[in-house]
Formats: C-alpha cells, sequence, structure tokens
C-alpha cells in the first residue's frame, strides 16, 4: 500500500538522530578493535591477549573483554533504541488517533513498523558484529551469529513492543527483566535456586526472556558448535507469545 | 432529529475515568445525530465534549451504553471507511516533512496521488511541503490537520476546534468547506467553544455541560422566522400582538413569525398599540444566551 511505503521513509528519517548515534557507537567499537588490533596481533592475525597485556596491563586486556561483551549485546541495545515509544510515544503525543481515523488498522501499521525497525536492527547488528569478530579474530565468524542476533532481536524487540502497549516505560521495563534474567539464571547456574519449589522456579523462568537459550545459542556460537535450533525455537515461540499478547491488548485498549 | 436516518446513536453511554470509575466524565448520553448534516458539541471546558468525541471515535469504550455508527462499533466503521478526523491541538510527529506527511497519511486513506496533490494545493500548502511538522506555525499546522482530515472519499468528518489558530480568511474558508460538506450529503460533527462560528454552521447544537446532553438545538429550523425586537418601554399589549414572545438580555423580544407579511402586519398593531420599536432585526436567541441560560440551570 502506497500510504505504508511512504511511512517506510518517515519512520527511518524521524529515527534518524538515533541510527546516527547507533553507527557512532559502532564505529567507536570498531575503531577500538582496530586499536586492539594494532597493538597485539597473534600468529593467526587475531588479537593476542598476552601480548595486549604486556602493551597495557588489566586495563587494557579488561577494556577488550568489556569490548567483546558489550559488542555480544549490541542486537539488545538496537532493539532497546530503534523500538522504545513504538507504541507509547505516538499514545503520549496523540498521533495514534489520527492514524487509527485512516482505513489501515493499527495492528497493521504497528507490525509494519516493528518488521521495518527489526530489519534494519538485523542489518546493522549483522554488519557490525561479525565485522568486529574478522578484525579481532583474524576470521569471519560462521552463519551461526546470525542466528544470535536473530534471537536476541526478537526476544528484546517483542519484550519492548509488549511494554510498549502497557506502559511508557518500556525501554526501562525491558532493561530491568533483562536484568533480572540475567541474575536469575546465573543464580540458576550457580545452584543457588536448588532449595526453592521446582514449579515456583520453572514458573518464573518460563516467565523472564529466555536467557537460558540465549546462553545456548551464544556458547555454542562461541565453541563452534551446531546452532542450538531447538533454543531458536524456543526463543520464536516465546516472541510470538508477546506479540500475539501485545496485539490483543493494542486492538482492545483505548488510545 | 429523527426525521433523517440517523448515521450516528449514543444510547444511554456513560464513561467514567479514574481507577475506580469515581470521576463520572458522561452520564447516560442518548443522542441521535442524522446522517448528511452539521452537529455541533458545544460546552464549557471539561463538559465532556473530547470524551464525546472520543467515545464516538471508538478511541474510548463506554462505561456504560453503547455507541454505533451506522449501526456499526466505531472501531470497525473506521477500520471499513476511514474517516475525517482533526483532534484537539492536531500535531504529527515534529521531524515530518509536511508533503511526505500528507502522503503517508492520504495514502493510509487510500486517497490517489493526484488527489492528495490537489489537496495540499487547495490548502495552499504547496510551499511549505518541505518544511517539518515542528517548524510550522499555530495556523499551518492546523491547515495541514485540516487538509488531512478534508480530503475526499469520506462520509464522516469528526472536527474538534477546528477553528483554533486560523486567521479570519482561513476561518471563513473553513466555514465554506464545512458547508460544501453537508451540501455533499457528508455528516460533520465539531466541538468549538467559538458559538458564533458554531450558530453559523451548524445545523444541530448538542449543549453539554457536567457530563450530560443539556439541550439539542436545530439551529436551522425551516417552519419559522425568528426576529429580535427592541421597544423604547415595554407594553402589555406585546404579548397579545407577538404570543410567545420571550425577553432576552439587552432589552430585546424574541418573536416567532411566519414569513416577512406577517412580521409587518404584527409589527403595525403594535404600533397602533402604542408600542415605539427602536430595533428590529432578524436572528433568534442567541447560541450564547442559550449557553448562559443552560449553565445557570
Amino acid at each position: 500500500m502506497r500510504g505504508l511505503a511512504a511511512l517506510t521513509w518517515l519512520e527511518i528519517h524521524s529515527r534518524r538522530r538515533r541510527i546516527l548515534a547507533l553507527l557512532a557507537f559502532s564505529a567507536l567499537y570498531l575503531v577500538a578493535a582496530i586499536a586492539f588490533r594494532a597493538l597485539a596481533t597473534g600468529e593467526h592475525g587475531q588479537v593476542e591477549p598476552d601480548a595486549l597485556f604486556s602493551v597495557g596491563g588489566y586495563a587494557l586486556v579488561s577494556t577488550m573483554l568489556l569490548s567483546g561483551w558489550t559488542i555480544g549485546r549490541f542486537p539488545l541495545v538496537i532493539a532497546l533504541v530503534l523500538l522504545h515509544g513504538i507504541f507509547s510515544s505516538d499514545v503520549t503525543a496523540g498521533y495514534t488517533r489520527v492514524y487509527a481515523s485512516t482505513r489501515v488498522r493499527l495492528l497493521t501499521l504497528y507490525g509494519f513498523r516493528l518488521l521495518l525497525l527489526l530489519a534494519l536492527a538485523f542489518l546493522m547488528s549483522a554488519v557490525l558484529l561479525p565485522a568486529f569478530d574478522a578484525i579481532m579474530l583474524g576470521k569471519l565468524s560462521g552463519s551461526g551469529i546470525f542466528v544470535l542476533i536473530a534471537a536476541y532481536l526478537l526476544v528484546f524487540g517483542s519484550l519492548t513492543v509488549f511494554f510498549s502497549v502497557f506502559t511508557r516505560a518500556d525501554a526501562w521495563c525491558t532493561i530491568f527483566v533483562f536484568l533480572g534474567a540475567l541474575v536469575w539464571h546465573a543464580m540458576l547456574r550457580g545452584g543457588l535456586l536448588a532449595d526453592a519449589p521446582v514449579a515456583l522456579t520453572q514458573a518464573v523462568t518460563m516467565i523472564l526472556p529466555p536467557q537460558g537459550a540465549l546462553n545456548a545459542i551464544e556458547d555454542a556460537f562461541g565453541m563452534a558448535a551446531p546452532i542450538p535450533w531447538s533454543a531458536f525455537l524456543y526463543v520464536c515461540a516465546y516472541s510470538a507469545l508477546l506479540l500475539v499478547i501485545a496485539g490483543v491488548q493494542l486492538t482492545r485498549r483505548e488510545i | 432529529m429523527h426525521a433523517q436516518q440517523a448515521m450516528i446513536e449514543f444510547s444511554h453511554a456513560g464513561k467514567k475515568y479514574g481507577r475506580r470509575g469515581r470521576v463520572d466524565a458522561l452520564t447516560d448520553i442518548s443522542l441521535v445525530i442524522p446522517g448528511g448534516g452539521v452537529c455541533a458539541v458545544v460546552g464549557p471546558n471539561g463538559a465532556g465534549k473530547s470524551t464525546l468525541l472520543g467515545l464516538l471515535l471508538g478511541f474510548l469504550r463506554p462505561t456504560a451504553g453503547s455507541v454505533s455508527i451506522s449501526g456499526e462499533s466505531p472501531r470497525d466503521y473506521l477500520n471499513t471507511h476511514g474517516i475525517g478526523y482533526l483532534p484537539d491541538r492536531f500535531s504529527l510527529p515534529a521531524g515530518w516533512p509536511v508533503g511526505r506527511g500528507m502522503q503517508a497519511l492520504l495514502g493510509l486513506h487510500g486517497i490517489p496521488a493526484d488527489e492528495i496533490e490537489a489537496t495540499i494545493d487547495r490548502f495552499e500548502l504547496r510551499p511549505h511541503v518541505s518544511k517539518t511538522i515542528g517548524g510550522l506555525s499555530r495556523g499551518l499546522l492546523q491547515r495541514t490537520g485540516l487538509a488531512q482530515a478534508f480530503a475526499p472519499g469520506r462520509p464522516l468528518i469528526v472536527l474538534d476546534e477546528p477553528a483554533e489558530g486560523l486567521d479570519p480568511i482561513w476561518r471563513i474558508r473553513l466555514r465554506d468547506m464545512v458547508a460544501a460538506q453537508r451540501d455533499a450529503g457528508n455528516t460533520v460533527v465539531l466541538a468549538s467553544h467559538d458559538l458564533s462560528e458554531v450558530e453559523r454552521i451548524a445545523d444541530t447544537v448538542v449543549i453539554l455541560d457536567r457530563g450530560t446532553v443539556r439541550e439539542v438545538i436545530a439551529v436551522r429550523s425551516t417552519s419559522d422566522v425568528t426576529y429580535r425586537i427592541r421597544l423604547e418601554e415595554q407594553i402589555s399589549a406585546l404579548d397579545a400582538v407577538f404570543p410567545g414572545a420571550t425577553a432576552v438580555e439587552g432589552g430585546e423580544y424574541i418573536v416567532h413569525v411566519h414569513d416577512l407579511t406577517e412580521l409587518n402586519r404584527r409589527v403595525a398593531a403594535l404600533i397602533e398599540l402604542g408600542g415605539r420599536v427602536t430595533s428590529l432585526r432578524p436572528g433568534g436567541e442567541l447560541l450564547e444566551e442559550r449557553m448562559r441560560r443552560t449553565a445557570d440551570s
């Protein structure tokens, strides 16, 4: 439809500052990776931590490790930056009422916006993460990186949308449950919840973002092991459920 | 209001706000708005005008009763037909260029590209198409809102404070556009504080106060003609000559006659009986006076 095509340009145009900030963020990490590589290149063209340590000590090695961890969360960052306020900001500003007066259903309109922004987020992540890995490791990462990116975007994109139809603090809620899931899974892995009722731990694990499945995909990618498709399917099912609830709420709620 | 086919129907509709529904925004609204005319909703601040429009368009859900447009639920009607809608303090994302914004919004209505361009020209927005929404003056922004609301193909147009921010020329044009919609058989529902403007363009006026419909006035009644007459001194014969004459503020009386011949005959009789007419002008009871009376009651 022509209106949706015109909206595509407007969606990207109105988020251009966020996109530029994300590009700047990406460039910073790529520059850091190039600097690490220039300071300490190993035999196979990878960044050598021991050589880095001899140049800059713990501080430099820690910086490199932190960079690696945070760049791994880039899909989460980009999902939050591009999708925050995807619905709630429009309701607050009154734009939703103008959109609702057209013949296009709100579900179609916001579904289109979500797909567009997720595609953009995937594209940016799919360029940055393999490029960072290629500089740091001296070789191209496998196709598992794209599955990992997709999994993160699905989980945190759908979470942000889910919260956006209920509250204006959608990004904060997503960050809060992400941190909650990190802590919860760390406790599970550490055996700290061994004495808790099984039904309770299972229920909380199911409600919180599927950090276990994300960890499984990330671990498989790190070890160059086969992609755990069952974990990816769980991620898809979790995201689909959130989006269905968000869709139902979107059609029922007042605007 | 029942003579023409009902387009919009409020049936004992109510709306409460607040966590436990403590605030009554609207109570027991029963109203039938026929298709093909201009209906204005007026009332003081907090009377419930915007809530009424919100219910009418399905943006808000009634906590009691029901609302329908052409027999459908408001949201179903909107999804099927679309409506022309201008919200109070219309705005779009500040970074949107005007031209692209119009193309997107009117494109969502399924309006062809050439008609979108014609609408931009009609509202004299061509010199501003590359400006962003955030860079428009209040008047230009309102014109952009009116342009997207008045684009062709929608049988129902809902306007919340349409004249706000418009200069006198565009107020006149707005009046003409509303009249053109009426002539085309479309229905216009508008909420406004501007009573003189409402009086000029509306067929029916709904007076809302404290969440209830106080009065529904047929502004353009064709059954008789109304005049305002002022006498130098009040005389008892007035009631005999003009049965049903009512005193209004400023020493004037509202009188009703069938035509000009009857008016002249009765005025002559009044003078014959000693009445001294200082002024005589057409015009019924001003909406402002009706509003004041409603507010005082």
